[in-house]
C-alpha cells in the first residue's frame, strides 16, 4: 500500500504504464546510443574493459578521412538543401497562390518519391543513365559521367526528398492567402509587393523547418551515396562508417566517433528546425483557409504545367520507369529490343530463386512485428506523455523521439556494440530478433508522435465523462481512447510497416549471415550482376509499400469506425 | 479610447452603389442592389447568415467583382460591370476591420498599423507620429511595440481599427468586426467605434448580424434578405414603422400573425381567433399580415376582449425572471411565439388575455393591390 502511494507520488497517476514502459525503451533506445558514445572514449569497450579512456580519441579526430568525410557530409546535405529549394520552393508556392491545371494530380505525384526507397531510385537511375543505359539506347546521350559525380548524388537525392518541402510551403502559403493577403491589398498593397511583404516571411519559417528536414534526411542517406558515389571514392559519413564496420581491420572506436559526429549534425539541424517551428510568429498563423480562391495563371499556365510535369516525370515516373524496365527485360545487355522483354525475372522470385520468397516473408514479418511493438508502445508512451505532465512523461518523450535525430546507421553500430558486450547473459545479436530491435528503435517516433497528435485532439473530459458513467481505467482506455485514437495509430503502424519492410543501412549491418530480407536481396543483387532480378524484387517492394496502406486506408473507411 | 483632439480631418466620400448584383454560377447571392451612403454616414448591413451582406461589402472593398451594376466611391469608379472598369482594392483608398483581424503575425503592432502609411509612400517621420496618432485614438499607445499575437481579442481588433483609420481613408468597411469578441467587450468597442467614426467624420459600412450593433452604430440600417435590400432607415423609422412582415421577425418587433378578411373581420389563419379591426386598417384587402407590435398588446384584466375581437389569447409556455420583471414566452396559435415582458410571473400552462391597441397595428396586405402597408393612425 504504501509503496503504490509513493509510486503514485514519483509517477503520477500514469505510473503503471510508466513502469511498464521506460523499462523497454532504456534497452531499446538507451542501451545502444549509451553504448556508442561508451566506445568513442573508451576503445576495449567491446571487450567489457573500462580501461585506457580517450587513448586512441585523438588518433581517431586527426584521421584525414575524419575531416573529409564530416566536410563531404555537410556539402552534401547543403547542396541537396540548396537544389531542393530551388526546385520546390517556386512549385510551392505556385501551388499555394494560383489555380494549376491538374493541381491534385501533381500533389499524388509529388507523394510517390516517399513510396520509393531511395536505393531502389538511385539504381532506377543507375539504370537510365549509366553508359549503355536506357537514355543512351533511345537518345545516344550519356550521362553516366555526371550520375556518378557528387552533383549526380545531390540531383538523386533531391528528387528523393523535395516533396517534403513542396507539400510544407503549398500548405502555408494556402492558408496564409485569404485574410492576411485581403488586408494587405485593402492596406494598399499591390499583389506582387503583398508576396513579398506578406505571403513570403509568413512561409520563411516553413521553408527553412523543412529545408533542415531535408538536410538531416540527406545527410543520413545511406543507399544513394553507396551505390553512385562510393566507387569513385567519395565517401561521406555514413558510407565511411558502413566501411569502417565491414572492411578489414574493423574498427570499431573509428566508427562511434563518427557516429558522434554524424549524430551531432543531425541533432543541430534537429534542434534548429524545431526552434523555427515552435517559434511564436509561426503559430499564430491560424490554418483558417480564407474565402480567396486561387489567382489565374494567364499566359504562364503552359510553362508552369510543363515544370511541374518535368519534376514529377522525373521524381516519380522516371526511377520506376527505369526499375520496371529493367525488371522485364531478359538481360541487360539486350536493352530495350522487343525480344527482349520477358516476364522470366518475376518467374525466378516466385520459384525462390537466391531466396527470393524467403526474403520477402521475412522482410513482411520484420515489418509486421515492428508495427506491432512500436504501435503499442508508442500509443502507450504517448498516453503518459499527453496526460501526465511529469517528470518522469518528459524522460518518456525524450526517449522515444530522439531516434527521430539518430541516422540507422549509428543505431546499427550502437546494437552492435551493445549486444556483443561480454557481460550479458543473453543476447539477441545473430538472431532476426536484433533487426526487430533496429526498426523498432528507429521508427518509435512515429507512432509516438502520431499518437500524440491524436490524443491531444481527445479532450480530457470525455474520458471524464466515461468514469462518471461508471468505467474504469482500463475500460475507458479500450472503450473511449482507443477507437477514437486508433485510425491514427493505425496509419503510423502502417508507415512503420512500409520503411521497417525494406530498411537498408541498418539492415547491412545487422543481418545475421543467411538471413536475407528485400532491401539486402535487392543491394546483392546488384551487386553481383543479377540487376534484373533486383530490379523485379524492387517492383514488388514498391508495389508492397504503395499498396497496403491504399488497401488499409480503404478498408478502414469501408468500416466507417473501427470499433 | 478617443482622447486625441484632431480639428481638420477629411471627411468621407459619398459611396453609390447602381444596380449591383453578384452571381455565382447559377447562385445569386446579391440581387440588384442600389445604395447610397452620404459623405460621413454609418450605414450598417444588418441580416442573417447568408442574405448577401458579405458580398455587398467585398464588392465595396474591391475584393469581388460584380456581375451587373456600377460602384462610385467619391467622385471615382470603382467598378462597372458593363464597361469593365474595375479598380483593385489597394488603389480605392479604403480601410477595412475583419472578422478575424487579419493582423500580420510577422509584425509588430506598430508595423501593422503603419503598413497603409507605408504603401502610401509616406515618410518615416511623419509615418512615427501618425501612428502614434491611431494607436492614441483606440487607446493602444503603449503597446506599439508588441508582437499581435500577444495582444487579447479586443486589443487586437483595436490595432486592426487604428489600421484601418490611420491613412484617414475615403470609406472604412466593417466585416463582423466584434462577432470573435465577448458580450461586455462587444458593447464597449461598439461605443467606441462609433464615436470615433463620428468624431473623424468618416464614411463606412458596417456588416453585422446583430440588431444591437446596427441600432448602436449606424445613422440608417440596411436589413438585408436573400440578397435584396428590404427596408433601409434611420433605427428609429426600422422600429416603428417596418417595411415587412419579415423585416418585423427578424428584428423581433411584435407579433406577425397571417390572417384572411372576412366581412370586415380578420381570421387568423389555423385558428380561431376572429378580430375585429377598425374600419380602414386593412383597406380592401383579401389577406395578409396582421402585426401587432409589442407595444400594442397590453395584458387585459377584464376579459371579454376576446369575445369582441380586440384581443388574442395566448398561452404562457416559460416565465423568467430577468431582474426587473418577468421575460414570459407565449404561445398563440399556429405555433407563433412571442416574448413579452410582465412585471408578474405568469404560471406556465396558462391562458392569458392580450389587449390590441389597434391604433398601432400593421397591416401588410399579400395582393399586390397596396404595395405599402396601411397603418390606422
Amino acid at each position: 500500500m504504501r509503496l503504490k502511494h509513493l509510486t503514485a507520488r514519483v509517477f503520477g497517476n500514469g505510473g503503471m504504464i510508466f513502469a511498464a514502459v521506460a523499462p523497454v525503451l532504456a534497452v531499446l533506445v538507451a542501451f545502444p546510443l549509451l553504448f556508442v558514445i561508451l566506445q568513442a572514449v573508451f576503445p576495449d569497450i567491446a571487450r567489457g574493459i573500462f580501461a585506457n579512456p580517450f587513448s586512441r580519441f585523438v588518433e581517431t579526430l586527426f584521421d584525414k578521412h575524419l575531416f573529409h568525410w564530416t566536410l563531404n557530409t555537410l556539402m552534401l546535405g547543403g547542396s541537396v538543401v540548396l537544389v531542393s529549394a530551388l526546385v520546390a520552393v517556386p512549385l510551392g508556392v505556385l501551388r499555394g497562390l494560383f489555380r494549376i491545371p491538374f493541381a491534385g494530380l501533381w500533389d499524388v505525384v509529388f507523394l510517390v518519391p516517399f513510396t520509393i526507397p531511395p536505393y531502389i531510385a538511385a539504381l532506377g537511375w543507375i539504370m537510365a543513365l549509366q553508359p549503355r543505359g536506357y537514355l543512351e539506347q533511345i537518345t545516344g546521350i550519356n550521362f553516366g559521367g555526371f550520375l556518378f559525380s557528387f552533383w549526380g548524388v545531390v540531383f538523386v537525392m533531391t528528387l528523393n526528398v523535395f516533396p517534403v518541402v513542396y507539400f510544407a510551403v503549398s500548405r502555408m502559403v494556402a492558408s496564409i492567402g485569404g485574410r492576411y493577403l485581403e488586408a494587405a491589398r485593402v492596406a494598399g498593397c499591390p499583389p506582387m509587393r503583398s508576396f513579398w511583404r506578406i505571403t513570403l516571411p509568413l512561409t520563411t519559417p516553413a521553408i527553412a523547418a523543412s529545408l533542415l528536414l531535408v538536410f538531416a534526411m540527406a545527410i543520413e542517406e545511406f543507399g544513394t551515396p553507396a551505390a553512385l558515389a562510393a566507387r569513385s571514392g567519395f565517401l561521406v559519413l555514413v558510407t565511411g562508417i558502413e566501411q569502417r564496420l565491414s572492411d578489414y581491420p574493423i574498427d570499431l572506436p573509428g566508427a562511434s566517433l563518427l557516429s558522434v559526429i554524424l549524430v551531432l549534425i543531425a541533432m543541430v539541424a534537429f534542434m534548429v528546425q524545431n526552434r523555427i517551428v515552435s517559434r511564436r510568429d509561426f503559430q499564430t498563423v491560424s490554418g483558417k483557409p480564407g474565402a480567396m480562391r486561387p489567382a489565374e495563371l494567364g499566359a504562364w499556365r503552359i510553362p508552369v504545367v510543363v515544370f511541374f510535369a518535368v519534376i514529377g516525370f522525373l521524381s516519380a515516373a522516371m526511377p520506376i520507369l527505369s526499375v520496371v524496365l529493367t525488371a522485364s527485360t531478359r538481360t541487360i545487355s539486350g536493352g530495350l529490343a522487343a525480344d527482349n522483354f520477358s516476364t522470366d525475372n518475376f518467374a525466378e522470385i516466385f520459384a525462390n530463386s537466391g531466396g527470393a520468397m524467403e526474403a520477402l516473408g521475412t522482410s513482411l514479418l520484420l515489418g509486421l512485428g515492428a508495427a506491432l511493438i512500436t504501435g503499442i508502445l508508442g500509443t502507450m508512451t504517448a498516453y503518459v506523455v499527453v496526460r501526465q505532465r511529469t517528470v518522469s512523461s518528459r524522460i518518456l518523450d525524450f526517449l522515444t523521439l530522439m531516434p527521430n535525430t539518430i541516422p540507422g546507421v549509428v543505431v546499427a553500430v550502437g546494437l552492435i556494440l551493445a549486444w556483443n558486450q561480454p557481460w550479458l547473459p543473453i543476447t539477441p545479436y545473430n538472431t532476426i530478433g536484433i533487426l526487430v530491435l533496429a526498426y523498432c528503435c528507429l521508427l518509435l517516433p512515429y507512432p509516438v508522435r502520431y499518437a500524440n497528435a491524436a490524443l491531444r485532439q481527445v479532450s480530457v473530459s470525455l474520458e471524464d465523462a466515461a468514469r462518471v458513467a461508471g468505467a474504469g481505467g482500463i475500460k475507458v482506455f479500450f472503450r473511449i481512447l482507443m477507437p477514437l485514437i486508433f485510425p491514427s495509430i493505425l496509419a503510423a503502424m502502417l508507415l512503420v510497416f512500409a520503411v521497417a519492410a525494406r530498411e537498408l543501412v541498418a539492415t547491412i549491418l545487422l543481418a545475421p549471415i543467411g538471413t536475407k530480407t528485400v532491401a539486402l536481396f535487392i543491394w546483392r543483387q546488384f551487386e553481383q550482376g543479377s540487376v534484373g532480378m533486383g530490379m523485379a524484387m524492387s517492383v514488388m517492394a514498391i508495389a508492397i509499400t504503395m499498396t497496403i496502406p491504399v488497401a488499409v486506408a480503404i478498408w478502414a473507411r469501408k468500416q466507417g469506425r473501427l470499433f | 479610447m478617443v482622447s486625441a483632439e484632431n480639428s481638420t480631418l477629411q471627411t468621407g466620400s459619398p459611396v453609390i452603389a447602381t444596380g449591383v448584383s453578384q452571381r455565382f454560377g447559377s447562385n445569386t447571392v446579391l440581387k440588384t442592389i442600389d445604395l447610397r451612403v452620404a459623405p460621413g454616414e454609418v450605414v450598417a448591413l444588418l441580416g442573417p447568415s447568408g442574405c448577401g451582406k458579405t458580398t455587398l461589402l467585398r464588392l465595396l472593398a474591391g475584393l469581388s467583382r460584380p456581375t451587373t451594376g456600377s460602384i462610385h466611391i467619391g467622385d471615382q469608379l470603382v467598378a462597372d460591370a458593363r464597361g469593365g472598369a474595375f479598380v483593385p482594392p489597394e488603389r480605392r483608398s479604403i480601410g477595412m476591420v475583419f472578422q478575424d483581424y487579419a493582423l500580420w503575425p510577422h509584425m509588430t503592432v506598430a508595423q501593422n498599423v503603419g503598413f497603409p502609411l507605408e504603401m502610401q509612400g509616406i515618410g518615416r517621420a511623419e509615418r512615427d507620429s501618425r501612428i502614434a496618432e491611431a494607436l492614441g485614438l483606440v487607446g493602444l499607445g503603449h503597446l506599439a511595440d508588441r508582437q499581435p499575437g500577444t495582444l487579447s481579442g479586443g486589443q487586437q481588433q483595436r490595432v486592426a481599427l487604428a489600421r484601418a483609420i490611420v491613412s484617414r481613408p475615403r470609406l472604412v468597411l466593417f466585416d463582423e468586426p466584434l462577432s470573435n469578441l465577448d458580450r461586455e467587450l462587444r458593447e464597449s468597442l461598439v461605443v467606441d467605434i462609433a464615436s470615433l467614426l463620428r468624431k473623424l467624420g468618416m464614411t463606412a459600412v458596417y456588416v453585422t448580424h446583430d440588431h444591437g450593433e446596427a441600432f448602436a452604430i449606424a445613422d440608417r440600417v440596411a436589413i438585408l434578405h436573400s440578397g435584396n435590400i428590404l427596408q433601409i432607415d434611420a433605427p428609429e423609422q426600422l422600429v416603428g414603422n417596418p417595411s415587412s412582415p419579415i423585416v418585423v421577425d427578424f428584428l423581433k418587433l411584435g407579433l406577425v400573425l397571417p390572417a384572411e378578411v372576412s366581412n370586415g373581420d380578420l381570421v387568423i389563419r389555423g385558428g380561431m381567433h376572429r378580430l375585429s379591426p377598425p374600419a380602414g386598417l386593412v383597406n380592401g384587402s383579401r389577406t395578409g399580415d396582421l402585426f401587432l407590435p409589442r407595444s400594442a398588446l397590453v395584458a387585459s384584466g377584464t376579459g371579454g376582449g376576446v369575445a369582441s375581437g380586440n384581443a388574442i389569447s395566448g398561452t404562457v409556455v416559460h416565465s423568467m425572471f430577468r431582474g426587473d420583471g418577468y421575460a414570459v414566452q407565449m404561445r398563440f396559435d399556429h405555433d407563433i411565439a412571442l416574448e413579452m415582458f410582465s412585471t408578474t410571473r405568469l404560471g406556465e400552462g396558462t391562458i392569458h388575455d392580450l389587449d390590441i391597441s389597434w391604433d398601432r397595428a400593421f397591416w401588410y396586405p399579400h395582393e399586390d393591390v397596396q404595395t405599402h402597408p396601411t397603418h390606422n393612425s
